[in-house]
């Protein structure tokens, strides 16, 4: 705890303490003892106050950043002071209102345990129970630290051994600043690595696989009458959490008819108690149940005949266990139905359902019959059906259920998104490259993660859970330097004592967060972020409704400590490498400059809200220009015309643009899967039969114990942050945490058996490790499962987080499902005992 | 005057807590000191248990009973019809917080829900009980507003340093009103499942009165006299929790 409260208490020198803006550098620096500040008045004052609050009142349009969806929000900012923040009116996904985390974004601002400005790490031991002994060092000397460090390594020809990992940000943009150039230019082919197969890889497989768009989806549920939802906690933690919560005010208490919601999840949530039909699954088989739903729905006829096609003779064939003629049935815009049948979904009825997930079969067949019966209709998944060894498999069964029922790109269905009219960046990158960047040893070399390899993990978008492994064991290579950005793999992945934590001590690190963590922990460079209120960011919409929208986030008051953008510092170390890679980011400029170039393309693609530059942008906090512009209406596709959905689309137009298949049809047996043949059946021991089409296979269960244990993400769950601010560690919601305290949720029966009582601190164990945990006893979860949500027990995380809850990934064994790469976060097994 | 009343549709709160967040940071609440609080329960047993949950802010009653036995005439109802506590005139006796059927009023100084206790982080000056640097711009003791002084009970105002200034005889306060946005108590704006209304109970043609209406509206613990001001939504359909309004019981 020392070391804990050293880091936080970081002596602040005479000149940054002159520099923070204002009172409440003072308030942090100060320790928050004894020093007047100014801007509160006192009580006698304060009645004259009161007579007019809102005097001196700016509100700024800016976006959150607690968790992916990026809403639009009011920034009340009142004598430099920041004291509320609200939904953005204007903005498409905010329409004025927030989720429980966009309004603690005014305590993060001010969180005492913020970073006060840059820091060196002076004690070469790294550990948890070693003192970093940070000292203050001026900008200038870091930017020159780490360049100086990168500069070396270029010239040795070992440019790959500096890696750059981030959380946040999709096409590498709203990190403010591209950061792909810089892996181009400088020559590394890890910077960067995402963090995409520890958030929600196995969806864009799944689809990939399936229709040919490696994405996650845009819904139209305001349109749609039956939603099937497989593992997305859509109340709770799917995204965006707060349209979600609008659209279900909508749903359940405006549209006519009402929209009819079936849930699946491993224990009874808000989002399942919420729902017309509950199922409670065991962990890992949600494949089985959509396959069993997609028997029903062949059996029963109630396929979408005009985007499926049909049998020639118009009657329905399927009948359970028997085989057919592939040449008996048109298939329209779907490829493999009647070989996926054969070969798999004629013998998953939901009586085989039922031995495999727990469920009652009749429960089955009552909800694929309102499913399949209900048009419009969606079929959505996320971790909870994919975060499993057979993932991707699981996804496909899932989303092949929307091609049955017809709602790909429909009304009431699901699409993709669409990008913004952006301008061009202030350089490109292409022009700064020199012979090194083309032609350096950086070339030949495999990334860190294995990724795209055929030793690691061919089909994957990022590994970046075994990046730590891979380091300790010198395979492919060391890295020299990594640096952080809204990621801290020393956490958050499996095995992470074992294998991040490990591998970071020979590493050096720089981390760049605002707030203190288990990486910054480890690290030998703080270079602190602006939190989210005090920098400039553009953020192109996370899939959602499909039209083209981009935010921007605008500091609502300069920044309260001395910290700075990343973008702006990842330009200043760029800028000082050697040759045309420091060309490229001085060109860049700044951060700011970069979101003023984007804007210009807003010029000829004015926003529907009257957005055509920077500063109409910043006025108005996003940039978006409705609708979609592709429509499939009972098996026909139609593109936009300016006026309505007029155009009818060629089979090409279609296969170019929206099913992005070899067939340019959605396809049940994937021809993506089919071209990676060889490598797939060599590491997944699939049959050559099925390997490349929905179909059940048992979960690899890891941990080895007798209870399955599922770490869910909370409502709470703050961009991590939640963990260390108070309001939000007091408001743990029942289902997956409890009061002050994220808990362990166990079955009395388990309970009983081992001798515990709710309360109680317990003792869970798998194969790799051991954790503690407070029990909640309760009936909402299932007798052969835990639940424990993720993002607890943190070791550096700030005074309110230590030693609170249980860190998950310390018993979570590294496995990774094979095609998408995804981290089995769900598959774990554990015993239990009083501890 | 204006009566003014909030209604909660249950069939469309998702129990996030989003209200229970905006009020803590517009009215600097202590966490878990929640002015809007949402409940959970659970019953039943696997497979099939039941997790419920019921929004709870004060019921801003029209026979408080909290006010009735104040001592020092602290706690009083404004004649908008909002139960407020005037912190000049409050000697934390408590007994307010006894008499209240809905436990909803707050002591200042009590143990802290969560260690470290913020209060030691942010500390108060001179009568102020902790100084969040977050603190909004409104101080108003008279009407029980802004940071708590020491040694008094707290309470939902209805955030009352916004309602009171909207205009007179309007019907409904709704984030959908953009010229009286400003107006509208922060756990009413901020609902995404617009799960929350607040208006003017008193005029028969505003919408909160029209949907205790459509969808008849009930009050909680209707049987202890207090009368709320806070009406509940569910299910919709004729058959519902009995309830008295407005002084008429058994039709």
């Amino acid at each position: 705890m020392n070391i804990l409260k050293n880091i936080l208490e970081f002596k602040i020198s005479r000149r940054r303490f002159l520099q923070a803006s204002g009172t409440i550098g003072a308030a942090g620096a100060a320790g928050f003892g004894g020093s007047k500040l100014d801007g509160f008045t006192t009580l006698s004052k304060a009645h004259a106050a009161a007579e007019s609050p809102s005097s001196g009142t700016v509100v700024t349009k800016s976006i959150c950043a607690q968790c992916p969806a990026r809403c639009g929000i009011d920034v009340y900012t009142t004598n430099g002071r920041v004291h509320a923040i609200y939904g953005n009116n204007d903005h498409p996904i905010a329409n004025g209102k927030l989720c429980p985390k966009g309004h603690l974004g005014t305590y993060m601002l001010y969180d005492a345990d913020r970073f006060k400005g840059p820091m060196k790490r002076t004690n070469p031991n790294k550990g948890r129970n070693e003192d970093p002994k940070f000292v203050p060092i001026p900008w200038d000397e870091a930017f020159k630290m780490v360049a100086d460090r990168l500069n070396v390594l270029r010239d040795k020809g070992e440019s790959h051994r500096f890696g750059l990992f981030f959380g946040r940000g999709w096409g590498a943009s709203d990190v403010g600043v591209n950061i792909v150039p810089f892996g181009k230019l400088y020559g590394s082919p890890n910077a960067p690595i995402g963090h995409s197969s520890i958030c929600s890889d196995g969806s864009v497989l799944a689809k990939q696989c399936t229709d040919g768009n490696a994405s996650y989806s845009s819904y139209d549920y305001a349109h749609a009458n039956c939603l099937f939802i497989f593992g997305a906690n859509y109340l709770e933690a799917f995204r965006p959490y707060n349209n979600n919560m609008q659209q279900w005010g909508y749903m359940r208490g405006v549209k006519t008819p009402k929209t009819r919601i079936i849930a699946v999840d491993v224990h009874m949530n808000q989002m399942l108690s919420a729902s017309d039909r509950a199922m409670i699954i065991k962990p890992g088989t949600d494949g089985a149940l959509a396959l069993a739903v997609a028997h029903v729905i062949l059996t029963e006829g109630l396929w979408e005949k005009s985007f499926v096609g049909n049998f020639k003779d118009g009657m329905n064939h399927f009948k359970t266990g028997e085989k057919l003629e592939e040449s008996s049935f048109n298939e329209k815009w779907v490829k493999g139905l009647i070989q996926w049948w054969n070969t798999e979904l004629k013998d998953r009825t939901p009586k085989w359902a039922e031995s495999v997930t727990t469920l009652p079969a009749d429960l089955i067949t009552t909800a694929a019959r309102e499913f399949g019966s209900t048009r419009p209709a969606i079929a959505l998944f996320e971790r909870g059906a994919h975060t499993h060894s057979n993932g991707v498999l699981n996804g496909m069964a899932i989303h092949s259920l929307n091609a049955l029922v017809g709602s790909l790109f429909a009304e009431g269905g699901l699409a993709y998104q669409m990008g913004p009219a952006y301008g061009q960046a202030p350089a490109k990158d292409d022009d700064f490259m020199d012979d090194y960047a083309k032609n350096g040893p950086h070339t030949k070399m495999p990334r860190i993660d294995l990724k795209g390899h055929e030793d690691g993990y061919l089909m994957a978008k990022n590994m970046i859970q075994e990046v730590g492994r891979n380091h300790l064991a010198g395979k492919p290579y060391k890295l020299d330097t990594a640096l952080f950005y809204m990621t801290n793999p020393v956490f958050s992945t499996a095995n992470a004592a074992k294998e991040w934590e490990e591998a970071v001590k020979s590493m050096f690190v720089i981390d760049t967060s605002p707030f203190p963590s288990e990486i910054a922990m480890m690290a030998d460079l703080i270079l602190p972020d602006n939190t989210y209120l005090e920098r400039y960011q553009d953020a192109p919409t996370y899939p959602f409704q499909g039209f083209p929208l981009a935010q921007l986030r605008v500091p609502a008051v300069k920044p309260v400590y001395d910290t700075r953008t990343f973008a702006d510092v990842l330009i200043q170390i760029g800028s000082r490498i050697k040759g045309p890679t420091g060309d490229y980011f001085k060109k860049l400029e700044s951060a700011e400059n970069i979101v003023r170039h984007l804007a210009k393309g807003f010029a000829d693609n004015p926003g529907d809200n009257g957005v055509k530059d920077f500063d109409s942008w910043k006025a108005k906090g996003c940039w978006f220009k409705k609708p979609y512009h592709w429509r499939q209406v009972r098996g026909e596709f139609f593109e936009w015309d300016g006026n309505g959905w007029n155009k009818p689309m060629k089979p090409e137009e279609v296969k170019e643009k929206l099913l992005k298949t070899d067939s340019g049809k959605f396809e049940f047996v994937s021809s993506y899967m089919e071209h990676k043949k060889d490598w797939i059946l060599k590491a997944t021991g699939r049959s050559a039969e099925k390997y490349n089409m929905p179909h059940w296979e048992e979960p690899k269960y890891t941990g080895g114990g007798d209870l399955h244990f599922v770490t869910p993400k909370t409502a709470m769950h703050a961009e991590g942050r939640t963990a260390n601010i108070p309001h939000a560690i007091a408001l743990f919601q029942p289902a997956a945490g409890g009061n002050k305290q994220a808990v362990a949720e166990v079955h009395p029966s388990v309970a009983s058996a081992k001798g515990f009582k709710n309360g109680d601190r317990i003792r869970i164990k798998s194969s790799v490790g051991e954790i503690i945990a407070i029990a909640r006893v309760t009936e909402l979860a299932r007798p052969d499962t835990i639940v424990l949500p993720f993002e607890h027990g943190h070791w550096a995380w700030g005074r309110w987080a230590k030693g609170r809850g249980s860190h998950v990934d310390e018993i979570l064994v590294q496995q990774s499902d094979r095609i998408s790469g995804m981290q089995n976060f769900y598959t774990g097994k554990v015993t239990v005992e009083r501890a | 005057m204006a009566r003014w009343g909030m209604v909660i549709d249950l069939d469309k709160c998702t129990g996030c807590q989003a209200c229970s967040t905006a009020c803590q940071m517009e009215n600097n609440r202590l966490p878990g000191e929640n002015y809007q609080d949402v409940l959970y329960y659970t019953e039943g047993k696997q497979p099939t248990p039941v997790l419920k949950w019921f929004p709870r802010p004060c019921m801003h009653c029209e026979e408080p009973s909290c006010m009735h036995v104040c001592p020092t005439k602290a706690t009083f109802k404004t004649e908008d019809g909002v139960v407020l506590i005037d912190w000049n005139k409050c000697i934390g006796c408590k007994y307010c917080m006894i008499a209240c059927p809905y436990g909803v009023r707050f002591y200042t100084d009590e143990k802290p829900l969560v260690e470290p206790n913020i209060k030691d982080v942010y500390p108060g000056e001179g009568d102020l009980s902790w100084n969040p640097p977050y603190k909004g711009p409104q101080q108003d003791n008279a009407h029980g507003v802004g940071i708590q002084p020491h040694g008094v009970v707290s309470k939902c105002t209805f955030c009352y340093h916004k309602i009171s200034k909207a205009p007179k005889g309007i019907a409904d306060l709704s984030n959908d009103d953009a010229a009286n946005r400003e107006f509208v108590p922060a756990c009413v704006r901020t609902c995404a499942p617009t799960a929350r209304y607040f208006g003017d109970l008193d005029n028969p043609k505003s919408n909160v009165s029209r949907l205790i209406s459509d969808k008849r509206g009930v009050r909680l613990l209707d049987h202890t006299g207090n009368k709320p001001q806070v009406y509940y939504l569910s299910g919709g359909a004729g058959p519902a929790v009995p309830s008295g309004r407005g002084g008429a019981n058994k039709a």
